[in-house]
């Protein structure tokens, strides 16, 4: 982990200006086993200094792949002469935003690494275990991946501190074949916040979620083509999970709001049915440490929750320092950069629709002919708040009982429409963490949502 | 000589003293000189120094691959110590290997000294133009930047590589807008070596920047049909490269799950079809030169008039399955123009969409697809009718391929990749 060796450094930072000396490091470490062959085995630490510097709303960023104290002097003074390089092209001039307090976040936890034989031997653990329990699959791959981040972050006007967010994943998916051979896939993501230890000391616990996945592939197999149209769905936990990220998250990220985002004219306004509430975590969620907390954002602001809607009205955005002074709100800490040479941009954390009062057997057996979808494998949103899901996992529900699985297919809708639509939600909420955000860089987040009812357009033959 | 060649001969030194007998790795120093712009203004400006260091070691035929970013002797230390650590804790496999020796070469690609002050004339210039000519079009971001870099890549049978390479790239995020009504977004950009031509001339720049005006007043489609895709050169770069890894590359070729596995010499595709790998293309602006198994990059025809040639196979896909490794990893498309201009494609669909956008997942291995249709328009009669919202497409990938229509003569190159526009039938378009 990064020992602090750039807090003197500080004393460089210039007057008039907003100054952000930030130490990160990001590790992987992967393993593939394909069809039991290791086909990968690979570890990387990518370490390194940055300072970005606000020189009335001309921004200079600088980095080095180095972590030394002189690396630290020489990125402050490249990102102060950047600043003042570009103030001399940009017309932009704002004042610059007010402090919100200072102080220092203690290290919120610790990274543990774990040799590359006891992830190998876990995988292979694993994989004995879908060949002894899982027959008829044509292939299987077990593949682990950590990313974990450490940041040791100096603001000249708002908070500094020491944070790390370790996480790790065993992803199983398997192919199985259709009677006319046509190949089919599923996958589930295992593990989530912690070291290897945290997550894989126990493999036994998820030997019910790969014959959970094995049962879902097997009915895929006999799986039918969902029938084009605007359809009754009930979205399981994941897909409402994906609805917050992608579908109205994106939309009400302030960078985005100012680029002309259908959120900028809707504060304040219906955009979801009054079961609709929606939170972006900082990071604790029920009293509990949410899937990625966040507790401090890469420009020193402390991370706290913001609600985004509350009983259907759009209420708030998602901002950096400067978004937030021009909307007029308070920035909860969500400007982030993944890599220690990524600048800091507006990111989601653990963006969450709160649950309702239905159980989910109440929400399926209220719809008469309609779907329900389970897992997506990826999501895409536009500034109209048009957005699409890729459909992994469904299966058909009829006179409320479920029935054939779906093979795959995708969904869409206008999300503050859509959400009009949502007229059940159900008492629970299904987090998941192992995905990356794309938006410029990449970023951790979590996302999570309750099963909900709704109307929904689908793709298909 | 070079920084990165000096730290190279330490490195070899280190690995000689923990005798490592079977290697290859690469290092690399980079910079990067970025410009931001949001809302049409200059935000911020961003540099980058990085370094990069991966090896890749052999215990018998054991292998374990590391890397970082640290250079340091240090550094390369660390990196070496747990190459021997991850290639103990391995598997034996046979099929991990690098290539034979291929020689010593330099190559030199691109610009490799920026002028920093005409690339910010020419991003004005560009901005002056788009205030002028669409006046409709908010450039919400755009990046401007120059990367260059010196590589250096050695293995244990003798092959000595290094790079050093230098380009210019730009990108915009665009959407229009009018009063209260706003379009979705849209994404263009293009890679070059030389500031000579300004910006709005370049790859499908105009096209864009066109078509995100005439998309202001969307129609919602109703019902479905089965049409024609009409795919802008962008789309049916994606389409091509979709397949190729889909139904031709290494997982799906070792598992056996590959549509495409037993498929060389035989039609996939139309016969107007033929796609090749071309780094050496002078509108490439920094084609492969050393793939990652170590192998001098080749050019590789992948479908010649529809037939297959190869798979896409890596030394270690090549060596487990038995057949011919590729040697091209990078992806530097050029597909062969048609003998239609795009007007003339046009007019001969009857209905189907002009495809600007895939909204989609990568679709599985039995290559069906179900995906938004974005930034597009209906055609009807031969002529484009309308920009469309809430309208998907689903089909299969093989049967894209197979049912190609027309290609058309006119390619756009974005400086990575050569493209027509390709136009196929039996596309089920749908929606509400």
């Amino acid at each position: 982990m990064l020992q602090d060796i750039i807090r003197s450094k500080t004393e460089l930072f210039a007057d008039g200006v907003q100054t952000v000396l930030r130490g990160h490091e990001n590790r992987q470490r992967s393993v593939t086993l394909l069809k039991g062959n290791l086909v990968n085995n690979g570890r990387s630490e990518a370490k390194g200094i940055s300072a970005r510097v606000n020189n009335n709303g001309t921004y200079g960023f600088a980095s080095i792949a180095e972590y030394t104290p002189e690396a630290a002097e020489k990125v402050i003074k490249a990102a102060t002469e950047n600043a003042l390089f570009l103030g001399r092209h940009s017309g932009r001039n704002i004042v610059l935003p007010a402090s919100l307090g200072t102080g220092f976040i203690d290290l919120n936890d610790t990274i543990v690494d774990t040799e590359q034989k006891q992830i190998i031997e876990a995988c292979k653990a694993l994989d004995s275990y879908v060949v002894e329990h899982c027959p008829n699959l044509t292939s299987r791959t077990i593949s682990y991946t950590e990313d974990s981040q450490d940041r040791i972050v100096y603001s000249s006007d708002a908070f500094s501190g020491h944070l790390v967010t370790p996480r790790c994943y065993i992803y199983v998916m398997m192919t199985a074949e259709t009677k006319d051979g046509t190949p089919v896939e599923l996958f589930k993501a295992l593990g989530g916040y912690g070291s290897f230890h945290d997550n894989f000391d126990n493999l036994e616990q998820y030997h019910s979620d790969i014959d959970d996945l094995y049962k879902k592939i097997m009915d895929k197999r006999e799986g039918v083509f969902a029938e084009a149209g605007y359809k009754t769905v009930v979205l399981g936990g994941m897909m409402g999970g994906m609805l917050a990220h992608e579908a109205v998250g994106h939309t009400v990220e302030a960078d985005l709001v100012r680029g002309g985002s259908v959120a900028g004219p809707s504060l304040n306004k219906r955009v979801a049915s009054d079961l609709v509430t929606m939170v972006d975590f900082a990071h604790t969620y029920n009293g509990e440490r949410a899937p990625l907390p966040v507790y401090l954002d890469d420009e020193g602001t402390k991370a706290v929750d913001d609600v985004l809607i509350k009983d259907g009205i759009l209420v708030g955005y998602m901002n950096d320092r400067e978004t937030a002074q021009e909307f007029g709100m308070q920035p909860t800490g969500n400007a982030r950069g993944w890599g220690f040479g990524d600048e800091p941009i507006i990111r989601m954390r653990n963006t969450c629709i709160l649950p309702g009062k239905n159980t989910v057997e109440e929400l399926i057996s209220s719809v008469e002919d309609g779907y329900y979808l389970i897992d997506s494998g990826n999501g895409q949103a536009d500034l109209t708040g048009e957005f699409m899901f890729g459909v992994t996992c469904g299966y058909e529900i009829k006179n409320g009982k479920l029935g054939r699985a779906l093979l795959d297919t995708t969904v869409t809708g206008v999300a503050f429409e859509m959400l009009k639509t949502v007229d059940m939600v159900s008492n629970e909420v299904t987090w998941s963490s192992s995905g990356f955000c794309g938006k410029k860089q990449r970023m951790a987040v979590g996302m999570g949502g309750p099963h909900m009812r709704c109307k929904i357009m689908i793709g298909g033959r | 000589m070079s920084e990165i060649r000096t730290i190279a001969d330490k490195f070899d030194g280190m690995i000689k003293n923990n005798h490592i007998e079977k290697y290859s790795y690469t290092l690399s120093q980079s910079e990067k000189q970025e410009l931001n712009l949001e809302n049409g203004e200059f935000k911020l400006m961003r540099t980058l120094f990085n370094n990069n260091g991966n090896i890749k070691v052999f215990l018998g035929s054991k292998m374990g691959a590391v890397g970082g970013n640290d250079i340091t002797d240090e550094g390369l230390k660390k990196l070496i110590a747990d190459g021997i650590a991850a290639a103990e804790s391995a598997e034996e496999d046979p099929c991990h290997d690098i290539a034979p020796d291929q020689g010593k070469d330099v190559f030199k690609q691109g610009a490799l000294e920026p002028d920093l002050d005409k690339f910010i004339e020419r991003i004005k210039e560009f901005l002056d133009t788009v205030a002028k000519d669409f006046p409709k079009v908010r450039i919400m971001a755009s990046t401007g930047s120059y990367d260059k870099w010196n590589w250096i890549s050695r293995n244990s049978n003798g092959t000595e590589f290094e790079g050093f390479g230098g380009q210019y790239y730009f990108s915009i995020e665009i959407c229009a807008t009018d009063g209260e009504k706003t379009t979705g977004l849209d994404y263009t950009g293009f890679s070059t070596k030389t500031l000579d031509k300004p910006f709005i001339e370049m790859a499908d720049i105009k096209e864009k920047l066109t078509n995100i005006e005439l998309s202001l007043n969307p129609v919602a489609l109703e019902g479905k049909f089965e049409g024609t895709i009409l795919m802008t050169p962008s789309q049916a770069g994606g389409f091509i490269a979709m397949s190729m890894f889909n139904f031709a590359s290494s997982g799906g070729i070792i598992d056996g799950t590959a549509l495409w596995k037993d498929k060389i010499g035989e039609q996939v595709a139309s016969e107007k079809l033929s796609v090749a790998l071309k780094p050496f293309d002078e509108r490439i602006v920094m084609g492969e030169r050393a793939t990652a198994s170590g192998f001098r990059t080749e050019e590789a025809d992948l479908i010649e008039k529809g037939v297959l040639k190869r798979h896409l196979l890596s030394l270690y896909a090549a060596n487990k399955t038995g057949r011919p490794v590729l040697k091209n990893s990078g992806f530097d498309l050029v597909v062969e123009p048609g003998d239609k201009t795009f007007a003339e494609m046009l007019a001969s669909i009857d209905k189907g969409l002009l495809l600007g956008g895939f909204s989609g997942g990568q679709p599985g291995a039995n290559g069906e697809f179900s995906a938004v249709a974005k930034n597009s328009f209906l055609i009807e009669n031969g002529k484009i009718k309308c920009a469309v919202t809430e309208t998907m497409i689903n089909g299969n990938l093989a049967d894209v391929m197979k049912n190609i229509t027309a290609i058309s003569k006119e390619q756009i190159c974005d400086g990575g990749g050569v493209v027509p526009y390709i136009a196929a039938s039996g596309v089920v378009i749908s929606g509400k």
